[in-house]
C-alpha cells in the first residue's frame, strides 16, 4: 500500500534501481574488466600460491597463484559477454517468431504458439546440458544451447503482445494505406512487442547467469583456463575448506547477480505488499480515548441513534462515540465518525445510507469485522446487567466467545461469504461446533440440519451436501442465516440481507427474519438501503451519511416526518410504508460525501438544497427534532416542529 | 449439474489431458532423438573403439554401424528407436559397451528417493514460511522471511553445497561429506535440492494464500467464530490450493533436473549424475535415455499438478459455464516462466 512504497521515503524508480545495482555492478565489471583488473587472470604464479587476501591480492590467489580479484572480475566478463550473445539471439528470434505468428493469426499462429508452448514446458537446463552433451562443451556451444530454450519466453510475450494490436483500427487504416506487412510489422508491431522483451530480459539476466555457473561447474560450460565464476568454484573445490577467500567470492557474485534479477522480477510483476485480512495484528490497541462509556459534553459532536436508556437490561448491544479509520500519510483517515446507537431484545434497527456512508462498518466494526489496520475507539457494550460485555479492545480469541455465540451476521454477498470449497453442511457444522452444540459428527449435522429447515430450507439433508455455487442466492442467504442462528445469539447483524434477490425471495426473507425476531427475541441491526427491508422491519432508524449519523429516531417519525433534508432527498419519490420490495431509496444528485473529517461543516452542505453560508462552517449535532426520541443533525430543522436545539437536560443525556 | 454431467465433464477433461500429454512427450522423444543428429563426432566411431580399446579399423566402425542401423535414414531410425525405447532398450552405453535401460532403470531409484526426500523439505518448509508470510502483519519478521525465500531461490545450488559441507561436515563434523550410506548422507542433498524449492513455494503459498484470505468467505467465518488456524486449514490453504498445487508439479519436475547438479556434487549414483557423465563423454544413447527419463518426468509431474487442481475443485467440474469468484484468476501456472528457467533447474 502507500504506506509500504514510501518505507524507504525513496521513490519506486530509485529503489528499482537500487534493486537492479547488482546487475549493474555487474555489466561495468563485465565491460571494464580488462581496466580494472590488477592482474592477468591467467598469469600463473605457483610460488604465490593460495596467498589470503593482502594489498597485493585484494581477495588472495588461487591454488596457480592466479589473482582472485582479476579473475571475478573477468568472470564477469565472460558471464555478461555469454549472457549478452545468449539474450541478443533469443530476443531476435523470439519476438520475430512471436510477431509474426501475431500478426497472421489462424493455422500458422496456431502451430507456433504449440510449439512455443512446448518450448516453454521443457526443462530448460536438461535441454542445454543435452545439447553440450552432444556437441561438446565450450562458449559457442553455451550460447546455442541456452538460446534454444530462452526464446521461448519471448516468443510468447511478444505473441500476445501483437495478437492484442492486431485488430485495431490503426493497423487497419495503415493497411488500407497500402503498408505492407514487412512495413506494418518492422515499423508498427515490433517496437512495441519489444519493449515487454525487454523489461522481461532485464530479469532473465540472473537466470542466464546461473546457468553458465552451473554449467560450467559441471565441466560443460565455459572450459578453463578462463576465468568463469562455476569454473572458479571447481577449480578451487580441494581447498575450500582451508583458503575461504576460493569459497566466498565466487559465490556471492553469482547469488547477487541471480538474487537482483530474482527481486526485479518480483518488482516488475508487482510483488505481494497487500497484507491480508487474516494477517496478525498486535492484540487489540487500546484506544487513544477512553473506551468506557462517557456521558458526552453538552454540546459534543457524537452522534446519537438513541436516547439514554430507560431500561437498561433490555439492551442488547450499545455503541457509543464509534469511530473507526485507517493509517493514512501519518494520519488516520476516518471513515466513521462518532457513531451511537443501541437496538433492544426483540427489536430492530436499520442502518440507512448510500454505499460509502460507513454503514457497514458501523454495524461490523463492534465485533472486529472489519480489516485489522482499521483503528477502531469508542465503546461497544453487548447485553445489559451483569452479563454486559465490552467489545472493544477485545483479542481475537475473545472474540471467539462472542461472535458465532452471543452475535450471528449474514453478510450481504451470500456466494463471497460462503467458502466455495466447502458444502454447505461443513459450513453450518463448523458454525455448530464453534458455537460448542456440536458433538459427534452424525451430532452435529443433527443440529446443523435443524438449523436448516429453520431458516426455512426444505430438505436440509441434501441442502447441506450441496456446494455454495449449487444453490439459488436465495438459499444461500438462507444457509448464512442457519449459520448465524448457530449459537442461539442475542443478536442477528444483517448486511444489506436482500440485496441482489428478486422481489418474491426478498420478501420471503425479510418475513423469516421477522418471524425469527419474534420467535427467538432476537435484536437484529439491519444495515440496508431498501425501503421495503426497513418499512417491513426495522422498529427504529438510524440514516448515515458521510460517515456519521444524521438522523435518527422510530421508524414511523422517520419515514413519516423526516427531518434532515438528506433523509428528505431519500424518501422524496418513494412510496411511504408498504413500499413494494425492491424499491431503493431515490438517488440524490451529485456526488456522495467523502469522510466524516473531509470538512468542517456539514457534510451533505455541497448537495443541500437548503443550505445555508453557516452549513459549511458549523458541523450541525444531533439534536431532538419532532419529538425527543426523533433526532436530526441540520442547522435548519425543516421538519419545522422542531423542539428548538434541545434543552440542556436533553443534550446532557445524549 | 448434478453427477452425470460433471462425470462426463471430468472424462472430456481427463482425455483431453492424456492427449495432449501424449503429444508433448511425443515431442520431447523426437527432440531427444534428434540429439543423435546434432552429435559430432561418428557414434558408430566411439562404440568400435570403445570394445577394440583403442582406434577401430574401418571395417570394425563399419559393423558397429551396421548393428546400430545407423546407416538407415533418420525417420527410419526414430521409429525404430521409439519402438526398442518403450520396451526399455536405449541401445549400447558408448563408453561402457553396455545396455542403458537396465542402468537407467537402477539409478532411478535412487533420484526418486532423493527427489521425494527433498520434495517433503520443499512443501513442509515452503507451505510453514509461506503461510507466515501470509499472516503476519508487515514487520521485521515477514520481511525477513520473504528475504530469506528470495535469496533461497538464489543460490546457487552448487555453491550452497559447498557452504553446507565446509559447516556441517567439515567443521561440526556432523554429517560426511559425500557419498548414499546413512540417513545422515541423505542431509544435505535433501536440503541442497529442497531448500530452493522451499523459497520458491513459499512465496506462490504466501501470495495465493493470502488472495485466499482476503475474500469474504474469511470474514464470515470470524463472524462465526471460527480461530486462525481453522480459517487457514479450511477456507485459506485449500483455495490457495490450485497455484500451490500447479507450482508443486513444476517443483517436483526442478527437482527431478536438479538432481542432475546435486547427485554430481554428493557423488550419488543416480540419473542425474548419470546424466552428466554422459554429457561429459558425449555418450549419446545414454543421455538420450536419460534425458528421456529426466525430461518425461519433469513433463508429466508438471501437467498430473494441471489435471488434479482441475480435478479437486468443485466448480470447475459444473457443467454450466458459470464462474466462481475466483474463476479469473486460476488456470496458468504462476511461476514466470512456467517453470522452464534455469531458476529452477539449475538450483
Ligand atoms: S446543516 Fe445545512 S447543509 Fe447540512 S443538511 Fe442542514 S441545511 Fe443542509
Amino acid at each position: 500500500m502507500t504506506q509500504g512504497h514510501r518505507r524507504w521515503g525513496l521513490p519506486a524508480t530509485v529503489r528499482t534501481t537500487l534493486v537492479a545495482l547488482p546487475l549493474i555492478v555487474f555489466a561495468i565489471a563485465g565491460v571494464l574488466a580488462p581496466v580494472l583488473a590488477p592482474a592477468d587472470p591467467t598469469a600463473n604464479d605457483l610460488a604465490a600460491g593460495l596467498l589470503p587476501p593482502s594489498a597485493d591480492h585484494l581477495l588472495g590467489t588461487d591454488q596457480l597463484g592466479r589473482d582472485q580479484l582479476s579473475r571475478i572480475l573477468y568472470g564477469a566478463r565472460i558471464s555478461l559477454a555469454v549472457t549478452a550473445a545468449v539474450l541478443a539471439i533469443s530476443l531476435a528470434a523470439g519476438v520475430v517468431i512471436g510477431t509474426v505468428a501475431g500478426y497472421l493469426g489462424g493455422r500458422v499462429d496456431r502451430v507456433i504458439s504449440r510449439l512455443i508452448d512446448m518450448a516453454v514446458s521443457l526443462p530448460g537446463m536438461l535441454v542445454a546440458l543435452a545439447v553440450i552433451g552432444v556437441r561438446g562443451p565450450g562458449v559457442e556451444n553455451l550460447v546455442i544451447a541456452l538460446s534454444l530454450w530462452a526464446w521461448a519466453p519471448y516468443a510468447r510475450i511478444a505473441r500476445a503482445r501483437v495478437a492484442g494490436l492486431r485488430g485495431s483500427p490503426h493497423l487497419d487504416a495503415l493497411r488500407l494505406l497500402g503498408a505492407g506487412p514487412v512495413r506494418v510489422i518492422g515499423r508498427h508491431l515490433l517496437p512495441p512487442a519489444l519493449a515487454p522483451c525487454l523489461v522481461y530480459a532485464s530479469t532473465d539476466v540472473g537466470a542466464i547467469v546461473l546457468s553458465v555457473a552451473t554449467l560450467s561447474f559441471l565441466g560443460l560450460g565455459i572450459p578453463p583456463p578462463h576465468a568463469e565464476w562455476g569454473q572458479m568454484l571447481i577449480e578451487g573445490r580441494p581447498y575450500l575448506a582451508s583458503a575461504w577467500w576460493l569459497a566466498y567470492p565466487p559465490g556471492i557474485a553469482i547469488t547477487a547477480v541471480v538474487f537482483a534479477g530474482n527481486l526485479l522480477g518480483e518488482r516488475l510483476a508487482g510483488g505481494d505488499e497487500r497484507p491480508s485480512i487474516l494477517r496478525w495484528v498486535r492484540p487489540a490497541r487500546r484506544p487513544r480515548h477512553s473506551i468506557a462509556p462517557r456521558p458526552a459534553p453538552a454540546g459534543s459532536p457524537a452522534t446519537s441513534a438513541a436516547p439514554a436508556a430507560s431500561a437498561e437490561d433490555d439492551v442488547v448491544l450499545r455503541v457509543r462515540d464509534l469511530s473507526a479509520g485507517y493509517p493514512h500519510g501519518g494520519g488516520l483517515r476516518r471513515v466513521v465518525a462518532g457513531v451511537s446507537y443501541e437496538v433492544r431484545r426483540g427489536r430492530v434497527l436499520a442502518i440507512v445510507g448510500e454505499t460509502g456512508s460507513g454503514k457497514t462498518t458501523s454495524a461490523l466494526a463492534p465485533f472486529g469485522l472489519v480489516d485489522p489496520g482499521a483503528v477502531v475507539t469508542g465503546s461497544a457494550t453487548l447485553g445489559g446487567g451483569a452479563g454486559a460485555l465490552e467489545l472493544m479492545g477485545r483479542t481475537p480469541p475473545e472474540r471467539h466467545r462472542v461472535n458465532g455465540r452471543r452475535v450471528g451476521v449474514v453478510f450481504q454477498d451470500s456466494l463471497a461469504a460462503l467458502n466455495p470449497l466447502r458444502t454447505v453442511g461443513a459450513h453450518v457444522d463448523e458454525a455448530v461446533r464453534n458455537a460448542g452444540r456440536g458433538g459427534r459428527r452424525a451430532a452435529t449435522r443433527r443440529v446443523s440440519e435443524e438449523l436448516l429447515r429453520l431458516a426455512g430450507l426444505p430438505d436440509p439433508a441434501v441442502i447441506a451436501r450441496e456446494f455454495p455455487h449449487q444453490l439459488s442466492g436465495g438459499m444461500r442467504q438462507r444457509v448464512q442465516i442457519a449459520i448465524a442462528l448457530a449459537g442461539e445469539p442475542e443478536l442477528l447483524v444483517a448486511d444489506e440481507p436482500t440485496s441482489a434477490l428478486d422481489v418474491t425471495v426478498q420478501a420471503q426473507l425479510l418475513d423469516l427474519l421477522g418471524r425469527l425476531r419474534d420467535e427467538l427475541a432476537m435484536a437484529m441491526v439491519v444495515v440496508s438501503h431498501d425501503v421495503a427491508v426497513i418499512s417491513r422491519l426495522a422498529d427504529s432508524v438510524a440514516v448515515m451519511y458521510a460517515g456519521r449519523i444524521v438522523e435518527t429516531g422510530p421508524l414511523a417519525t422517520v419515514i413519516g416526518n423526516p427531518d434532515h433534508p438528506y433523509t428528505r432527498g431519500l424518501l422524496d419519490a418513494v412510496p411511504r410504508p408498504g413500499a413494494a420490495p425492491g424499491t431503493r431509496f431515490r438517488t440524490m444528485p451529485g456526488r456522495s460525501g467523502a469522510g466524516p473529517d473531509d470538512t468542517g461543516g456539514c457534510a451533505f452542505a455541497p448537495r443541500c438544497p437548503i443550505a445555508v453560508a453557516a452549513c459549511a462552517d458549523d458541523r450541525p449535532v444531533l439534536e431532538a427534532a419532532s419529538t425527543v426520541a426523533h433526532r436530526s443533525a441540520c442547522l435548519r430543522h425543516p421538519g419545522g416542529t422542531a423542539l428548538q436545539p434541545g434543552t440542556a437536560r436533553e443534550r446532557d443525556r445524549l | 449439474m448434478r453427477a452425470p454431467g460433471r462425470l462426463r465433464f471430468a472424462g472430456r477433461y481427463v482425455t483431453r489431458w492424456a492427449v495432449d500429454t501424449a503429444g508433448v512427450l511425443l515431442a520431447l522423444s523426437a527432440g531427444t532423438f534428434a540429439l543423435v543428429l546434432l552429435a559430432r563426432g561418428d557414434p558408430a566411431a566411439i562404440l568400435a573403439a570403445t570394445r577394440a580399446g583403442r582406434s577401430a579399423t574401418p571395417e570394425q566402425i563399419e559393423a558397429v554401424r551396421a548393428e546400430l542401423g545407423l546407416d538407415a535414414p533418420a525417420p527410419v531410425r526414430y521409429v525404430r528407436w521409439l519402438a526398442d525405447a518403450s520396451t526399455g532398450d536405449f541401445g549400447l552405453s558408448l563408453r561402457t559397451n553396455t545396455p542403458v535401460g537396465p542402468e537407467i532403470a537402477d539409478r532411478m531409484g535412487v533420484t526418486l528417493g532423493l527427489v521425494a526426500g527433498s520434495a517433503a523439505v520443499a512443501l513442509v518448509a515452503g507451505v510453514a514460511v509461506g503461510v507466515a508470510g501470509a499472516v503476519l502483519g508487515r514487520g521485521p519478521v515477514r520481511g525477513a522471511l520473504r528475504g530469506g525465500a528470495l535469496l533461497a531461490t538464489s543460490v546457487p545450488a552448487f555453491w550452497l553445497s559447498y557452504l553446507l559441507v565446509l559447516v556441517l561436515a567439515l567443521r561440526l563434523g556432523l554429517v560426511p561429506t559425500s557419498g548414499m550410506a546413512g540417513p545422515a548422507t541423505w542431509v544435505m542433498p535433501m536440503a541442497v535440492l529442497g531448500l530452493p524449492a522451499a523459497g520458491a513455494l513459499s512465496r506462490v503459498v504466501a501470495v495465493t494464500l493470502r488472495e485466499a484470505l482476503d475474500q469474504p468467505y474469511v470474514l464470515a467465518a470470524q463472524a462465526r467464530g471460527s480461530g486462525p488456524v481453522s480459517i487457514v486449514l479450511r477456507d485459506g490453504l485449500p483455495n490457495a490450493a490450485g497455484p500451490i498445487l500447479s507450482l508443486a508439479g513444476v517443483t517436483v519436475g526442478s527437482l527431478l533436473v536438479g538432481t542432475v547438479v546435486v547427485e554430481q556434487i554428493f557423488g550419488w549414483p543416480g540419473l542425474g549424475a548419470y546424466f552428466v557423465h554422459a554429457a561429459a563423454a558425449r555418450d549419446v544413447p545414454a543421455l538420450q535415455a536419460a534425458a528421456l527419463a529426466l525430461g518425461g518426468g519433469f513433463i508429466l509431474a508438471n501437467r498430473l499438478a494441471d489435471v488434479l487442481q482441475a480435478l479437486i475443485d468443485p466448480r470447475s467440474l459444473r457443467d454450466a459455464g458459470g464462474t466462481g469468484p475466483r474463476a479469473a484468476g486460476r488456470g496458468r501456472r504462476p511461476s514466470r516462466r512456467g517453470g522452464t528457467g534455469p531458476r529452477e533447474e539449475a538450483t
